[in-house]
């Protein structure tokens, strides 16, 4: 018999029941306050939550750890899911830094509590708010030694840049804790945050989903170039539901012009893409989907996938991508990097199941 | 090893180099600080006329934040696309083992033993400081040639003091 595949499954999220669930871990100056950060204001015509994917007593998709644990975990044999929490992500898009990270806090606690004691496959990301990255810090280091909380996660969506030294605290928060550092889309545009594009604010939901990838190319960008993998050259950043078809074109675009404009970043000693590649991961979900599957394996050649990309799922949303159909037939050893090994090395997931292995153990001895 | 005269040293004072044709291969000879060297004029990325490039220097290692500025005169960049290189080893600043120019050996010799030899064929005038091209010069000559062939004549010595550059293909 061969032995059990390893999934894991990169982002995966999770929402409260109501609003109210959260006020127990909220300070009580914060109660009163609205319990996510301020909406894009771009509606999605086929709602943003899988039908099927509502708790048969209720309530949202999202919101009830058996379905969600029955429905992903068992139904595809998932080793680890990550919990990326998709709504509160959105902190870092309100105007006042301290509710941001009283949320992000209050949120922080409730998983651990509600999701991550629920089932040992799942395992949650710290969300902080970017608006003021010693905040941010702050909350890295009160959770960072939980053994369950394998990421940082803050929004892609920001006022700037994230290779501007304005951040810089919390990649050093992350990195001396061994802590990859997350991105995930969803609060582009909203509130205090950048515009979702380039040329301001798309017409449609449709647009300004198909464009988040501007957003990530901008910040990786920026993160290489102001030096921010030579600051802190342990750190790890993941770019969650972005895709990845631009990231050949963004490495050769920037390796040609570093050649002749490298005076404007003395600091990097490689190639803009080594740094990328060395640093940076991504998740599959929205996979891309040429007509001929032939191009999609070229593309996971061009971004050398099998150290780069780790699959994800998206569940409970609207776009979730099924681990048995979402890509095409793979190499063997590019499907076992993707599905689940590089998300192994990236996480410890292996100083993870050797714990838990001798928990379970010493449970079994008692 | 072909030896080719390039000029005389005057000619090319610090700071200034100049563009000679050697058959129908372009070089561009620099004298930085004093010391002569010499480097393909073709780039490797697009074969542009690299030594028509502007000569600076480079961003140095530093960490992030920092811009630290050297080895001014050192450093040729491109005309085309900006790539630059060490005028000293031919080689890339962005990549110094894989992207590399042709570099050829310069030395300075006393015109006394290269200046008499030879003939000067103008070749073009590429250079950076509008002198002639460069000329090349056969094996030198020997010295046989160089003594006075009527003894009856009064004759003086005479000495040439300056000093040519000599490349070596």
């Amino acid at each position: 018999m061969s032995p059990k595949p390893f999934i894991v499954d990169a982002d995966v999220h999770h929402v409260p029941r109501s609003a109210g669930e959260l006020d127990m871990y909220l300070p009580e100056a914060w109660r009163k306050s609205p319990k996510g950060g301020p909406g894009h204001g771009y509606v999605n015509p086929v709602g943003v939550m899988r039908r099927d994917a509502i708790p048969p007593n209720g309530g949202s998709p999202g919101s009830d750890p058996e379905t969600l644990v029955r429905q992903l975990l068992d139904e595809f044999d998932i080793s680890y899911g990550i919990l990326n929490s998709p709504g509160f992500i959105g902190v870092s898009a309100m105007p006042n830094p301290h509710l941001a990270a009283a949320l992000a806090s209050a949120h922080n606690d409730w998983m651990i509590d509600k999701w991550l004691s629920y089932d040992r496959r799942l395992l949650g990301a710290i969300v902080v708010g970017n608006q003021n990255a010693s905040l941010a810090a702050k909350e890295i280091e009160r959770l960072a030694n939980h053994p369950k909380l394998v990421q940082v996660i803050m929004s892609g969506a920001s006022q700037e840049a994230y290779g501007r030294a304005r951040y810089w605290e919390i990649f050093e928060a992350a990195e001396h804790h061994g802590l990859p550092v997350a991105v995930h889309p969803g609060s582009e545009g909203a509130g205090i945050t950048a515009a979702p594009s380039a040329v301001g604010y798309p017409g449609s939901y449709l647009e300004w989903h198909t464009m988040l990838p501007q957003t990530f190319m901008t910040h990786l960008v920026s993160m290489v170039c102001e030096g921010v993998f030579e600051r802190f050259p342990k750190l790890r950043f993941v770019f969650v539901e972005g895709g990845f078809g631009w990231l050949p074109h963004l490495m050769w675009r920037l390796d040609k012009n570093y050649k002749a404009l490298r005076s404007q970043a003395p600091w990097l000693k490689r190639m803009p893409s080594e740094y990328i590649l060395d640093h940076c991961l991504l998740t599959s979900q929205p996979i891309e989907e040429p007509e001929d599957p032939k191009h999609l394996m070229a593309m996971l050649d061009m971004i050398d996938a099998k150290r780069t990309l780790m699959f994800s799922s998206d569940y409970p949303h609207w776009d979730f991508d099924s681990p048995m159909h979402a890509f095409p037939k793979l190499p063997e050893e590019l499907h076992r990097r993707i599905f689940g090994e590089t998300a192994r090395e990236l996480y410890n997931l292996s100083d993870l199941e050797e714990a838990e292995g001798g928990a379970d153990q010493e449970a079994a001895q008692s | 090893m072909r030896r080719y005269i390039v000029g005389a040293t005057k000619e090319i004072p610090p700071g200034k180099s100049k563009i000679v044709n050697v058959g129908n291969r372009s070089i561009g000879v620099y004298n930085i600080k004093g010391e002569y060297f010499a480097i393909k004029n073709v780039c490797p990325h697009q074969q542009a006329p690299l030594c028509l490039g502007e000569v600076t220097g480079m961003m140095l290692p530093c960490r992030p934040g920092e811009f630290i500025y050297g080895r001014d005169g050192e450093i040729v960049r491109c005309p085309w696309h900006g790539w630059e290189f060490d005028i000293k080893t031919g080689r890339s600043v962005f990549n110094p083992h894989r992207v590399r120019v042709r570099s050829y050996e310069v030395t300075v010799e006393s015109g006394g033993g290269v200046g008499s030899a030879g003939r000067s064929e103008s070749n073009g005038s590429n250079s950076r400081d509008e002198s002639s091209g460069g000329s090349q010069v056969g094996d030198a000559q020997p010295d046989s040639m160089l003594e006075p062939e009527d003894p009856s004549v009064e004759t003086y010595e005479v000495t040439v003091e300056e000093e040519m550059v000599v490349l070596h293909l």
